[in-house]
This record gives C-alpha cells, structure tokens and sequence, in this order.
C-alpha cells in the first residue's frame, strides 16, 4: 500500500463519517472502520481493529471532553464498571491475537448482526421521550452489571469496538440508570477501555501509525461537529438504511472469510 | 452519585482532557503533512515497540513516521490523564473508595503498557 495524499484523504474522510455518526447515534465508529479498512482498503483485519481502536479513544475524548457531558457522566459508576471491563478487555485482545483473520472476521459480523439487529428494533420502537433524568436515582443489579461490563470489554478488546452498544443498555435498562447518564458515563468509559486493549495491538504491530494517524485526526474532526450539529432524534429511515449497511458488511465479511480473501 | 466535585475542578479536568486531546491530533497531523512532503515515509507497517533511543533520534529528524508514532502514542495517553485526574479529584474529596477502584482500573492499564514496552 503506498503512501499517498489520496490514501489519507480517504483515511480522513472515513474517520470523520465516523466521528459523525458515533457522535451522532452512540452507535458506529469501531462498526463501521473496521470492516471499511478491511473490505475497501485491504488491510488486514487485526491492524484494522487496532486502528480502530484508537479512534474510539479520538471518539471518546472528542465528544466526551465537553464539560457538559462531564457533569452527566457518573463516574463513579463508570470506574467501577470499568474495573471488569478493562480486564476483559485486556483478554480479549490478547485472544485476539491467537484467532485466524477468518475467525475474527466471522466473530466482527456476529456483532455486526446483533448489531444491525437491534438497530432494525430501535427504529420500530421509535424514539422514547423521556423525562430528564437529573434527579438521584440508585444503581440496581451492580454485579450484573460488572459481569455485562466484562463481556462488552472482552468483545471491545476482540474486535475493536467501543462496546456502547452493550453498556448503554445495561445500565439504562438494567441498573436504572436515567438514559442521558448512560450515554455520557459510556462515552467516558469506551475510551479507557479502547486504552486497555490498543497497548496490547500495538505491542504486536497492530496499530500502523501512518494508516491510525489520518482516521483518528478524522475521527476527532467527526465527533467535534458531530456535537455541534443539531441534534435530531434519527429517523426511522436513517437507522434502516444503517442496519442495512451493516447488514451487508456483515454478509461481506462471511463471504470473504469463506473464500480465503484474506490472505494478501 | 454525580459530578465530581466543585464546579472550578470539573471545569479544570475538562480542559485538561479537551487539549491533552487536541495536542495529539495536531502531532498526528504533522506526522501527515511530513509523510507528504517527503513522499515517503518508509513501510507503513514498521512500528517501534517504544525504544526511547530510535524514537529520539527519528524525532529529531524530523522522520514522519516516528512523529506520526509519538501523536499516535499520545492519543493513546490521553483516557490514562482522565483516570488520573479521577484519582486526584477523588483523593481531594478524601474519597478512598473510588480512589482505590480509579487506582485499580490504573493498575490494569499499566499492565497493558507492560505488554506494549517489553
């Protein structure tokens, strides 16, 4: 792959869809680099999770910097969780470097379709109102929670991820956490354990500068406007046409891990 | 459970994190612009496994991998700034619960690092 000012505009442009649509959804950014990098760009998918990787921490440090979204953030709870979730994350991506580049590849489409799945979900439910959430409330089921959190780290360190798709989740629905808290303290956590497991990648040379370089600075353009934007509540037709793309990411991935169009 | 504590010290944090941030992207950028005005800058897989003496020689000429690398390395950085900054304001609020548990999520990132500088 040579070096050239088309191959970082590409790369730029990439990280601040990215930054744009993670900020935007919470949902996105490691989804959508990963199988980028890997299907357009032909980079083998371990340095493509690396980089990945470290553009949640450029997603995580964008937005989450905000002072606002600093005050919503729950902390506390974040680091709490956070003791499982770096350990699972350092696990994963120590497995990660044990797996085939096919069997990491149908691993990213099952999350993929999960994924998209539970895009598909959300946009029939529609989008719930809610009352805001400042008022106090107290955490339920912490060690569920912790248990949930290990898992969203192992599969953050395994493939790349920033994993808000399981943490949001866990702690609106499971441990009562109002749903703006939730975001916040996610976006505060993915960072530290995007952290966690990039060390490990690029221990093994998984995190090529020159190609994480040009996505993350992308990235972190991406996420900047992304909270300037007005924010509109998705439509119903954008979270389709996203499940969809990701749908057919993940279909690629099978395909390509069946048919050896892996190896370079 | 909810802000950390007085409004000066959060404001404070969320400087620090927002330039620690933007620090690292701007390094990145030049490590960029370099590898263009260059033409090249060399395999793009070759990495440096945190030798501090390669790194600094490369840095001082200017060689646009290496600078990429250290902007790259800083981003990398920045999530371990807002544990420590987590840990001082908790230390101040004499907090020792979460002082340990910010210490303890430390801990398991240092032992990443571990991995990163063998």
């Amino acid at each position: 792959m040579d070096v050239t000012w088309l191959l970082f505009l590409e790369l730029l442009v990439l990280g601040i869809v990215a930054g744009g649509v993670g900020s935007l959804t919470g949902i996105g950014g490691g989804l959508i680099i990963t199988p980028v990098l890997t299907l357009l760009f032909g980079v083998p998918i371990h340095q493509a999770i690396g980089t990945s990787l470290c553009c949640v921490i450029a997603t995580s440090s964008g937005a989450a910097a905000s002072y606002i979204e600093h005050r919503l953030s729950n902390i506390r709870l974040g680091m709490t969780l956070e003791l499982a979730t770096t350990v699972g994350a350092v696990t994963g991506s120590l497995v990660a470097g044990l797996l085939s580049r096919e069997a990491l590849a149908v691993l990213f489409a099952m999350l993929l379709a999960y994924a998209g799945a539970s895009m598909v979900r959300r946009s029939f439910k529609g989008h719930v109102a809610e009352p805001e959430g400042e008022g106090s409330y107290t955490i339920k089921r912490l060690r569920l929670g912790l248990a949930g959190s290990g898992a969203a780290g192992v599969i953050s360190g395994l493939l790349g991820v920033g994993g808000g798709v399981i943490k949001v989740p866990l702690m609106y629905l499971a441990m009562g956490v109002p749903f703006k808290v939730a975001t916040a303290t996610s976006n505060f956590m993915i960072g530290v354990t995007a952290a966690a497991s990039a060390f490990i990648y690029y221990s093994r040379g998984d995190v090529w500068a020159l190609i994480t370089a040009p996505a993350a600075v992308g990235v972190f353009v991406g996420a900047n406007l992304g909270t300037h934007v007005m924010r509109r509540a998705p439509s119903r037709w954008l979270a389709m046409l996203f499940s969809f793309i990701v749908f057919y990411f993940a279909a690629m991935m099978i395909w390509r891990s069946l048919h050896g169009g892996f190896a370079r | 459970m909810g802000s950390l504590s007085g409004d000066k010290g959060e404001k404070a944090i969320a400087l620090v994190l927002r330039y620690g941030a933007l620090v690292s992207t701007l390094i990145m950028a030049l490590g960029i612009g370099l590898a263009l005005l260059r033409g090249s800058a060399g395999s793009l897989a070759a990495y440096h496994r945190l030798r501090p003496t390669l790194l600094l020689s490369q840095l001082m000429r200017f060689d646009a991998a290496a600078v990429t690398e250290v902007g790259v390395l800083l981003l990398l950085l920045t999530p371990i700034v807002r544990i420590v900054a987590a840990v001082v304001t908790f230390a101040i609020e004499r907090d020792t619960r979460y002082v340990l548990i910010s210490l303890g999520v430390l801990a398991v990132i240092l032992l990443s690092i571990g991995f990163a500088v063998r």
